[in-house]
């Protein structure tokens, strides 16, 4: 019961804080819904056992990366902002007119028709699994096939990490005099 | 007991709200903002099925690598966004032209 109580009140943060940031026009307002967004996900992860991956989600995505967009938006202004910018035959900015919109539904409505199809027939074919209601702690499982099956993986990731955050601070830096 | 298709449909309008933020927004943070719900959505499918369709937890690895790469990639592409601003005075994505023709 906890479990359907949880689903439901996640499933509805999730979508409507995405859906709500796809319409907002102000970019702080985005981000603050995408922290309801990754927060509704984490609930989720919370409802399908996953402990480990739930806590991961709110540490990494809800402290670190959608502060670091928040530091971006203030640091290149938030405020609404036009561009100087034409195309080729003079129109508006390709980006965010009624073409490019109703290109996204397109892609949208194609992606859910695919989807639709694919889904009905995985479901009507898999064997329903047969589970226990009671979620065990998954952090010790996982720490092993860490440091045994996705060894390489593992220290690939960090290597990345390191990688991405020295070729972070390299492009920020300040402007040289000139 | 909640299905998987309810998990499957809740990361299909994630999918979809995140490729309309990318096609559709003006502002590079806003592009930034759709890959991390693309990201979110396909991470949330690998851990409903390693619970509904098998016994190992291999789908919650992928999801933890998916989780650091895109922690990689917000910081790579805010540093970017950054660096355009001080270059342009703006980060309109039409004003990155400078590779044009």
């Amino acid at each position: 019961m906890f479990v359907q109580i949880l689903f439901g009140l996640s499933a509805l943060l999730t979508v409507g804080c995405a859906i709500a940031l796809a319409a907002t026009k102000n970019i702080m307002h985005s981000c603050v819904f995408l922290l309801g967004t990754l927060l509704g996900v984490a609930g989720l992860y919370a409802t399908l056992g996953a402990d480990f991956v739930a806590t991961a989600q709110i540490m990494v995505y809800v402290g670190g990366v959608v502060i670091l967009m928040l530091f971006a938006v203030m640091l290149t202004g938030g405020k609404d902002f036009v561009s100087k910018a034409q195309n080729l035959l003079g129109l508006a900015p390709t980006m965010g007119n009624k073409w490019t919109y109703s290109l996204a539904g397109l892609v949208s409505l194609v992606f859910i028709l695919t989807n639709v199809k694919l889904i009905s027939s995985i479901v009507k074919t898999a064997p329903a699994k047969t589970f226990t209601n009671e979620m065990p702690s998954t952090v010790s499982q996982l720490g092993h096939l860490l440091i045994k099956d996705h060894v390489l993986a593992f220290e690939l990731s960090s290597v990345l990490l390191l990688g991405a955050l020295i070729g972070a601070a390299i492009i920020a830096r300040p402007k040289k005099n000139q | 007991m909640v299905s998987l298709s309810s998990y499957l449909i809740i990361s299909m309008i994630l999918f979809v709200t995140g490729i309309t933020v990318m096609i559709g927004r003006k502002s590079l943070v806003a592009i930034l903002l759709g890959v991390e719900l693309v990201m979110n959505a396909a991470a949330l499918n690998f851990v409903a099925y390693s619970r509904y369709m098998t016994d190992n937890l291999d789908g919650h690895v992928f999801s933890l690598f998916i989780i650091v790469i895109a922690a990689a990639e917000a910081a790579v592409g805010l540093a970017i966004v950054i660096r355009f601003f001080q270059i342009k005075e703006t980060i309109h994505v039409d004003e990155a032209t400078q590779l044009r023709n």
